[in-house]
C-alpha cells in the first residue's frame, strides 16, 4: 500500500504534522459516506425480504458483490486514515466474505456450532441447524406461541461431525451421488450398507455426553419418556419425505444414543433415497438433525387436516381423535372419532362420527408404550368436547395461515387439559377445485371493492373476516378471534393481537416500522397508509383484504382466500428468499455494541455491519484525537462553539457550515449548517433541556457524572469530546452527554432523494430494565417520526430518508429535543408505566415546541 | 411454468373477453412464479414462460394485450424477442424488466417500440402501475 508522503509523515510522529487537515478530513468524510452507503445497501437488501419486491438470483449476487467491495474499501480507507495495516480487520472482512460466498454457492454454513439447541431458541432462521421439522415446531412455539412438547434438537452440525469422525461423510456423499448417477441402481444395497455403518458408528465423546446429559435433564426427576424424531434437511419443507425417516417413541434417557443412531441411519432409508432420486435432489448433501422431545402423557390425541380430502367438502377441516397416545391414530390402526369442522370462524361442527374405542396406547412407566383396554363407560363417548374442538380449529387455522399451506397437524391434549401441538407438516393433497387459475382472476374482477389501489403492502397475502376498528389507546384484551384489525395509526401494540387477527389495515403507517416487521414475522397480511380505511370500513362488516394489491373487497371472497393456500410456491421457501436471508445473516446483525468494551475489536466482528460500525468508531476517534492533540493541523477548521447549553462542542467546518469571518470561538448565530441549527434549536426549546432534575451548569453536571461513572469513564479525555463536523447541508455529530452517547449524521442536499438522517442513541450505566425502557422510549419516539428503527440491546438506531427538507429539519429539531429530554431520564424510568408517561410527556412537549417554531 | 394451467385459455386462439391478457417471459423462474399469481389475483389473464422459444410460439398463436419480458436471457436476447413480438403483434405493448439497465439498452428498447422500462429489482406495485397505464391509454378499462 502506497501512502502519500505527507500522510506518512503526519502519522509517523506526533509533533507538528505538516499535512493539511483537509486531506485527512477528506478521507474521514469518505469513510462516513461509504459507511452510510453500506448501511443503506444493507437496508435495501433487508427490504427485499418483505415480499413487496420482485428480485432474482442476479440481484443477490450483484448486491453481495457490491457490498463486499464497499466494505473492503471502507477498511482500506481506515488504514489510510490511521496509517495502520489493520491486518485483523482485513482478516475479519475475508472471513465474513468467505461465508457469504459459501452461502451463494449453496454450501450452507451453520451459524451455530452447538451440538444441542433447545427448542426455545429454534425458529426457521435456524432451519439448517435444526432441520425443517424441528425448526417448524420452533416457529409454532416461539413465534406463534402455542404449546409444544419440551425438547431440544441435536443439530445437523452434530451429524456431520459424527459422520466425519467415523469416516462416513464422504462415503455417504459419494454413495448417494453414484447411486443417483446410475439412476438408482443398487438402491437396496447402498441403503443397507450406509444404515448398518451408521448404526455401528462410534459417536464423538463430547457429542455423546452432551446428548445424554440433555436427555437426562429433559426427562427430569419423573423419568419422563422421550420421543426421538427425524428432522432432515428438506423433510417437511419444499419436499416432504413425509414418514420416510424414523421416529422412535417412548425412549428412556439411558437409551437415547441408540435411538439417536437409529434416526440418523433412517436418512439413508431405501424409500428416502429413492425419493431423493425421484425429486432430483441428488446435488444436495443429505443431513439429519434429530429432535428429542418429552413425550406428552396424552389423554386424547389425534390428527387434523386443515382441508378435508373428502368429496364435496371444500370448506371443512377434518379431525380424527382417540383416547391415549397418537401413534395408532396416525398409523390408522385404531378406531377413531371423526369430526368435520367449518374452516371459517366460528368453525361450526358439520358432522361427527363417534367410534367404539376399545383400546388405547399409553406410556409404560417401565419404558416404551403399551396398549390397554379403555374403560367400558368411555368407549363410545366423544373423545373431544365442543370447546376442545373449537380450540383445535382455531389453532390449526393460525398454523395454516403462518405456513401458508394446508396442513396435517398432530396434536395431543395432556392430563391438565392443555392442547399441545406435536407436529405440523404440509398436507400432500391440494384442496379440490383450486387449481383453476381463472377462478381467482374472475373472482377478483367481479367482487365489489370497498378500497382499491390504496396503501403500501407491509406483508402480502389475502384474508377475510369481520372488521374490527380499534381506537387509539383502546384495550385490546377483547379483540375478537378471526377479525380484520382496522386502525388509524399502525402501532407495535397490535403485536399482541396478531395471533388472533386475520389481517391489519391502517390509515397511516410505514411498511418498515416495528408493527410491519412483526406482521411479517407472523405473516399477517397487512396494508398500511390506506388513508380511508377507518372511514370506509364499517365495524362488523365482513371484508376480504388483498394486501398484495391494496384492495379490500366487500364480503368474503372465498376463491381468493383459497388461492392463497394453493400457491405452487411459497415465497418464503424459494431459493432466492432463503439464500438472501442466509446471506443477510453475515451482513446485517449488529453484534459489536459497546465501544468501551473489551470485545470491541476487529476479531469480534461477525458481520459487515459490525465492520462498518467498528471502522466508523475508529475513524471518529482518530479525528477527535487529531483535533485535540494537533491544534495546529486543524487550524482554521476547528472551533469551540459557545452554546447556551453546556455541550462542550467542537465544530469542524468543512464547507460553509459557519459564517465567514467566524472567530476562534464560534457563537450559535454563526452556524449556517441547517441540520446543526435545527438540533440545537430542538435542545434549547422550552420543556426539553430544562426539565432535567439536576442543575444544568457544567460544573455540577460534571460532578454528577463523576459520581455515577467509574474513575476511568470520568477521565477528561473520555468526556466532553463532543464533535460536530459541518458543512452548509451536512452534519456529523458525536455527542456524549451524561450517560448517553449520540451520533447524528444528516445530509439535506439539493435533491429530495439525497436527504437522509441517521441517528444512533446509546446509554451506559444503569440496570437492564431501565436501559430497555429507555431504548423502548427512544424507539417509540423515532417511529412516530417515520424513522426506520432498529434496537440492539440498549442501542437504538433510526434512519429516515427521502423526506422533503422541511420535514427533515423538523425531525432534526425533534432529535435535539429528544437528546435533551432523555439526558437525565434513566433514573426516573423506574417502571414500564413511567416509560409510557414520559413518552406521552415528551410527545406533548415536542409537539408544542414544533408548533411554536412553525 | 410453461404449461398453461388446465382450464386456462391454453389452446383457444382468442382470449376470453373482458380481461386484459399478459404474457410474462423471464428465464428466472422466481420472477414468473411470483408475477403470475400476482397479476391473476389482480384480475388479469396471465401466461408465464421461462423459455423464449415457447413464449414466441405462443405469441404466434394468439395475441396478448401486454408482454412483460426480461432483457437478458439465455438463448434469445430480450431485445430480439421484443422485435419479433412487435413484428408479429404490433398492437401488443411491451414492458421490459431488467437487472442490467444501461442508457444504451434503454434507448435501444424504446427505439424498438417498448412501452415501459422497469429496472430489477422492482416493487410489485410499480409493474402493476405500468400495466394499468397501458390499459388506460388503450381504453381497456373504464
Amino acid at each position: 500500500m502506497v501512502l502519500p508522503a505527507c500522510i506518512r509523515r503526519l502519522l509517523g510522529r506526533d509533533s507538528a504534522p505538516p499535512v493539511p487537515f483537509s486531506v485527512l478530513f477528506k478521507k474521514f468524510k469518505s469513510i462516513l459516506e461509504r459507511n452510510n452507503a453500506i448501511l443503506e445497501l444493507i437496508g435495501d437488501m433487508g427490504d427485499k425480504l418483505g415480499g413487496d419486491y420482485i428480485y432474482d438470483r442476479q440481484y443477490i449476487l450483484d448486491s453481495s458483490e457490491r457490498l463486499g467491495d464497499q466494505v473492503f474499501k471502507l477498511v482500506s480507507d481506515l488504514s489510510l486514515l490511521c496509517q495502520r495495516k489493520n491486518a485483523a480487520l482485513f482478516a475479519a472482512f475475508e472471513r465474513i466474505q468467505r461465508k457469504i460466498q459459501e452461502e451463494l454457492a449453496g454450501r450452507r454454513t451453520l451459524s451455530r456450532t452447538d451440538h444441542i439447541l433447545p427448542l426455545a431458541e429454534l425458529t426457521h432462521d435456524l432451519a439448517d441447524e435444526g432441520g425443517n421439522k424441528m425448526a417448524g415446531l420452533g416457529d409454532v412455539r416461539n413465534i406463534l406461541g402455542f404449546a409444544v412438547p419440551e425438547g431440544f434438537v441435536v443439530t445437523a452440525g452434530a451429524y456431520f461431525e459424527a459422520m466425519e469422525q467415523a469416516g462416513l461423510r464422504r462415503q455417504a456423499a459419494e454413495a448417494t451421488r453414484a447411486f443417483c448417477r446410475e439412476g438408482g441402481a443398487g438402491l437396496a444395497e447402498t441403503s443397507q450398507r450406509l444404515r448398518r455403518a451408521i448404526l455401528d458408528m462410534p459417536l464423538p465423546r463430547p457429542l455423546a455426553k452432551a446428548v445424554e446429559q440433555a436427555a437426562r435433564k429433559l426427562s427430569g426427576p419423573g423419568r419422563a419418556l422421550l420421543a426421538v424424531r427425524s428432522s432432515a434437511w428438506g423433510e417437511d419443507g419444499e419436499s416432504s419425505f413425509a414418514g420416510m425417516h424414523e421416529s422412535v417413541l417412548g425412549v428412556a434417557p439411558g437409551d437415547i444414543l441408540a435411538a439417536y443412531r437409529r434416526v440418523l441411519a433412517s436418512l439413508f432409508d431405501e424409500q428416502a433415497l429413492g425419493y431423493r432420486l425421484h425429486r432430483d435432489q441428488c446435488d444436495e448433501e443429505p443431513a439429519m438433525a434429530v429432535g428429542v422431545l418429552r413425550m406428552v402423557d396424552a389423554v386424547v390425541s389425534g390428527g387434523l387436516y386443515t382441508y378435508a380430502p373428502l368429496g364435496g367438502q371444500d370448506q371443512a377441516m377434518v379431525v380424527s381423535a382417540a383416547w391415549g397416545l397418537g401413534k395408532p391414530i396416525v398409523d390408522g390402526t385404531a378406531e377413531t372419532d371423526t369430526f368435520l369442522l367449518g374452516r371459517t370462524p366460528p368453525h361450526a361442527l358439520l358432522s361427527s362420527e363417534i367410534a367404539y374405542k376399545t383400546t388405547r396406547l399409553v406410556l409404560d412407566p417401565a419404558g416404551g408404550t403399551r396398549t390397554e383396554a379403555v374403560e367400558q363407560d368411555r368407549r363410545d363417548v366423544p373423545s373431544l368436547t365442543g370447546e376442545q374442538l373449537a380450540d383445535l380449529a382455531r389453532t390449526a387455522m393460525n398454523l395454516e395461515r403462518f405456513f401458508k399451506r394446508p396442513l396435517d397437524v398432530e396434536w395431543a391434549i395432556d392430563a391438565a387439559g392443555a392442547l399441545v401441538v406435536l407436529q405440523a407438516r404440509p398436507l400432500a393433497i391440494r384442496p379440490r377445485a383450486c387449481s383453476l387459475d381463472l377462478d381467482a382472476a374472475a373472482a377478483a374482477k367481479d367482487a365489489p371493492t370497498l378500497v382499491s389501489g390504496k396503501g403500501v403492502t407491509a406483508m402480502g397475502g389475502v384474508a377475510s373476516g369481520p372488521v374490527r376498528v380499534v381506537a387509539e389507546g383502546e384495550d385490546l384484551a377483547d379483540f375478537p378471534y378471526g377479525a380484520i384489525l382496522v386502525a388509524r395509526h399502525s402501532s407495535p401494540r397490535f403485536a399482541k393481537v396478531m395471533p388472533r387477527c386475520r389481517g391489519i389495515v391502517t390509515d397511516v403507517g410505514s411498511a418498515t416500522g416495528h408493527m410491519a416487521t412483526i406482521a411479517r414475522e407472523l405473516r399477517v397480511p397487512t396494508l398500511v397508509g390506506v388513508g380511508v380505511a377507518t372511514r370506509v370500513l364499517e365495524p362488523g362488516r365482513v371484508v376480504t383484504l388483498d394486501a398484495d394489491h391494496g384492495v379490500i373487497y366487500d364480503g368474503a371472497v372465498a376463491t381468493l382466500c383459497r388461492d392463497e393456500l394453493v400457491r405452487e410456491d411459497v415465497f418464503e421457501e424459494s431459493w432466492e428468499y432463503r439464500t438472501l436471508k442466509r446471506v443477510l445473516r453475515h451482513v446485517s446483525p449488529l453484534t459489536l455494541l459497546d465501544p468501551k468494551s473489551e470485545a470491541f475489536r476487529p476479531e469480534a466482528c461477525q458481520t459487515f455491519h459490525d465492520i462498518a460500525r467498528y471502522v466508523h468508531q475508529r475513524a471518529v476517534d482518530k479525528l477527535l484525537s487529531l483535533a485535540e492533540t494537533h491544534h495546529e493541523i486543524t487550524r482554521g477548521a476547528a472551533r469551540k462553539l459557545a452554546t447556551a447549553l453546556p455541550l462542550g462542542l467542537t465544530v469542524i467546518d468543512v464547507d460553509g457550515g459557519l459564517a465567514p469571518g467566524t472567530g476562534q470561538e464560534a457563537r450559535e448565530e454563526d452556524i449556517l449548517c441547517r441540520p446543526l441549527r435545527a438540533i440545537l434549536d430542538g435542545m434549547g426549546a422550552a420543556g426539553m433541556w430544562e426539565t432535567s432534575p439536576v442543575p444544568v451548569d457544567m460544573g455540577s453536571f460534571m460532578s454528577s457524572v463523576t459520581r455515577t461513572f467509574g474513575a476511568d469513564l470520568a477521565h477528561p479525555t473520555r468526556l466532553g469530546r463532543n464533535l460536530a463536523v459541518v458543512s452548509k447541508e451536512y452534519l456529523n455529530l458525536h455527542l456524549r452527554l451524561g450517560y448517553h452517547f449520540t451520533v447524528a449524521d444528516a445530509y439535506l442536499g439539493g435533491s429530495i432523494n439525497d436527504n437522509a438522517i441517521y441517528f444512533r442513541f446509546m446509554g451506559g450505566v444503569t440496570d437492564l430494565a431501565r436501559r430497555s425502557r429507555r431504548a423502548w422510549l427512544v424507539a417509540a419516539v423515532l417511529e412516530q417520526f417515520d424513522f426506520v428503527v432498529e434496537t440492539k440491546g440498549d442501542m437504538v438506531i433510526g434512519r429516515v430518508k427521502k423526506h422533503p427538507k422541511r420535514a427533515m429539519l423538523d425531525k432534526l429539531f425533534m432529535l435535539g429535543g429528544l437528546i435533551g429530554y432523555t439526558r437525565q431520564l434513566d433514573a426516573r424510568l423506574d417502571s414500564d408505566e413511567a416509560g409510557k408517561r414520559h413518552l406521552d410527556a415528551f410527545l406533548r412537549r415536542i409537539n408544542a415546541a414544533r408548533e411554536t417554531r412553525q | 411454468m410453461n404449461d398453461p394451467a388446465p382450464g386456462d385459455a391454453g389452446t383457444a386462439a382468442t382470449p376470453p373477453p373482458g380481461k386484459t391478457s399478459i404474457l410474462i417471459l423471464d428465464d428466472e423462474p422466481i420472477v414468473c412464479k411470483r408475477l403470475k399469481p400476482f397479476f391473476q389475483k389482480a384480475g388479469y389473464e396471465v401466461e408465464a414462460f421461462t423459455q423464449p422459444p415457447q413464449a414466441l410460439a405462443r405469441v404466434g398463436e394468439r395475441s396478448f394485450d401486454v408482454v412483460i419480458t426480461d432483457l437478458k436471457m439465455q438463448g434469445l436476447d430480450g431485445l430480439a424477442f421484443l422485435g419479433k413480438v412487435k413484428a408479429l403483434r404490433p398492437q401488443t405493448d411491451v414492458i421490459v424488466v431488467t437487472g442490467f439497465a444501461t442508457m444504451e439498452t434503454a434507448r435501444e428498447s424504446f427505439r424498438k417500440g417498448v412501452y415501459d422500462f422497469v429496472a430489477k429489482p422492482f416493487k410489485l406495485t410499480k409493474i402493476l402501475d405500468a400495466v394499468r397505464r397501458i390499459e388506460k391509454e388503450r381504453g381497456l378499462v373504464p
